[in-house]
């Protein structure tokens, strides 16, 4: 696929947020759009669907789920309208991801902390059966401030856990405000390098820096457990959610702010 | 011959470990007093000592048996049932097939409130798809173990660190779901399940009188209409347990007989509303009304005999 049809693609996966958001009138647009790029890249590289025995993709940022049921409806692999049934009874496309629901969910995520673990497992369970599967982990920089995720970097960094990548969905803003006025994060990078993590920074939002970086994990170039922050914007794309936490989550999409939305990607 | 409930647990998990290579061990950090130990040394590559971070342990757990594989992830029931969320979100959400071995519920001993759960039946009877045994002898045990190594439901263990003479027949057969009577007795039943169903046997035995045990192994899931036959043929029910009068086995039969509409008059004993203290388990057993002195009297008291 060529680099204009990838852009393409990630238009359209940011329209699909909209549209669903605004069927379901709620959601989280704002870390949706921040992580349109690299759900959109680990799909594409990391995640074939249709293999058995496959790479795992973890969301443990589970609040990215419409970015998520975006971008498997971009690849084909959801239902012809089944966008539209986001967020309601009896749909695949639950308000955090259901694995009991919908097969391409790895794990279930939503109460946040929780999935760098469970990509440890996973590890562990591929290891054991001699499967040289990978495991994408994706956490918001939000979710870092949750203790669990130091437990199982720690446990990663000591057993130097290479076949795990872990992305930080770095758009500088949580639920209620920004991270800096919340708990500011402090030499980040240097504490994930303590705990034995190779770390880089990326624009998140440039596909090629993100086709780079996991091709390199995908051929074992990495040394280290390796740790990529990648630096987005919060409501990324639509001028008027950028950097605006009130679109964090929204509790009811206007149609007139839905519009100027899609108007603004077309 | 007496052997401890955890003790046999960590035997029996060798045994079927051998044959079945699916069973994998999780600890944190605690695996020679959850007996996890005996597994950890037959089977390095298949054990993984997570440090004491039972979080992460949980995740990980969630992590292998999604990966095909059977976790039994130990320790003490306290800090263990103590995870919540991430027992909810990690393994009962997802529907995966941990087990989760408690030990150390009850009276432990010295350690004192912290270590001693007397809450983790209660939280873990809420989570979805989870279920829930507390075997009553070293006999149980092995069978609960069997059991539970073949199924694949998010599991509940509750596995006693005390030692527990083998008082069940020996042509017992644990069955999932299914209460089993002891004693049959008429008007008057005892209901009770791990480690202090054999002071309630022993207490029946020196009352000398027409009382029912019965062994409530299997907290969730439970046959509900079978249940209801049995309470059916008794008057008077007392539940004996080392472990919250909340949420715990009392509540149990306490549902079943609001919802059935069975008018009994019904006794839960257990562990009021509050933390356990500090001493011998023995002692504990005395101060908490839970040995077998104590039963006696209040099974007397409460079946007026």
């Amino acid at each position: 696929m060529s680099k204009k049809n990838a852009l393409e693609c990630c238009k359209n996966i940011r329209k699909k947020i909209l549209f669903s958001i605004y069927h379901a009138r709620s959601g989280h647009v704002g870390p949706s759009l921040s992580s349109v790029e690299l759900i959109y890249s680990i799909l594409k590289f990391g995640i074939n669907y249709k293999k058995i025995n496959r790479n795992k993709f973890i969301l443990s940022k589970g609040h990215a789920a419409p970015a998520f049921y975006a971008a498997l409806d971009e690849f084909n692999l959801l239902k012809k309208n089944e966008l539209k049934t986001l967020r309601k009874v009896n749909s695949r496309l639950q308000g955090h991801p259901d694995k009991k629901k919908l097969n391409h969910v790895d794990s279930g995520t939503g109460a946040l902390g929780q999935g760098l673990s469970i990509s440890i497992g996973y590890y562990l369970g591929s290891k054991l059966l001699n499967k040289k599967n990978k495991i994408f982990c994706l956490l918001g920089d939000g979710e870092i401030q949750e203790g669990q995720i130091w437990e199982s970097a720690m446990y990663i960094g000591a057993h130097k856990i290479k076949d795990i990548i872990v992305f930080i969905d770095g758009n500088k803003f949580q639920n209620e405000r920004s991270i800096s006025e919340t708990l500011p994060e402090k030499n980040l990078l240097e504490k994930w390098n303590s705990f034995g993590f190779k770390t880089t920074k990326i624009n998140g939002h440039s596909l090629q820096a993100l086709s780079k970086v996991i091709k390199g994990f995908l051929q074992n170039q990495n040394k280290k457990p390796l740790l990529v922050y990648c630096d987005t914007i919060k409501g990324k794309g639509i001028s008027f959610m950028e950097n605006n936490n009130k679109f964090h989550s929204v509790k009811d999409l206007s149609e007139e702010n839905y519009k100027k939305a899609i108007s603004e990607l077309s | 011959m007496t052997l401890s409930i955890r003790e046999a647990f960590g035997k029996e998990l060798v045994k079927i470990g051998k044959k079945n290579k699916k069973i994998v061990a999780v600890s944190c950090d605690l695996k020679d007093a959850c007996k996890l130990s005996f597994f950890f040394n037959k089977f390095p590559k298949r054990s993984f000592e997570i440090g004491i971070a039972e979080a992460n342990a949980v995740g990980i757990a969630a992590g292998l048996s999604m990966s095909g594989f059977r976790p039994f992830l130990a320790s003490f029931a306290s800090f263990i049932t103590g995870k919540n969320v991430e027992i909810r979100t990690s393994i009962s959400y997802n529907k995966c097939g941990v087990v989760i071995v408690g030990t150390h519920g009850g009276l432990i001993g010295p350690d004192g409130a912290t270590q001693s759960s007397v809450q983790d039946v209660a939280v873990m009877r809420s989570l979805p798809y989870f279920e829930i045994f507390q075997p009553s002898t070293p006999n149980e045990t092995k069978q609960i173990i069997n059991y539970t190594a073949k199924n694949k439901k998010p599991t509940y263990l509750r596995i006693a660190r005390n030692e527990v003479i083998e008082f069940l027949p020996k042509n017992y057969k644990f069955k999932a779901g299914t209460p089993s009577i002891i004693y049959k007795g008429k008007n008057n039943l005892v209901i009770s399940s791990g480690p202090i169903l054999a002071n309630c046997f022993a207490a029946v035995k020196k009352i000398k009188k027409n009382i029912g045990i019965l062994n409530l192994s299997s907290l969730k899931p439970l046959d509900e209409k079978h249940m209801v036959r049995i309470l059916k043929k008794y008057k008077n029910i007392i539940t004996v347990e080392d472990h919250s009068i909340i949420g715990g086995l009392g509540s149990i039969i306490a549902e079943i007989c609001a919802k059935n509409k069975l008018n009994k008059n019904l006794k839960i004993h257990g562990i009021k509303d509050d933390f356990v203290d500090s001493d011998t388990p023995s002692s504990l057993e005395k101060f908490y009304k839970l040995d077998i002195k104590s039963l006696e009297k209040i099974f007397k008291k409460f079946f007026k005999i």
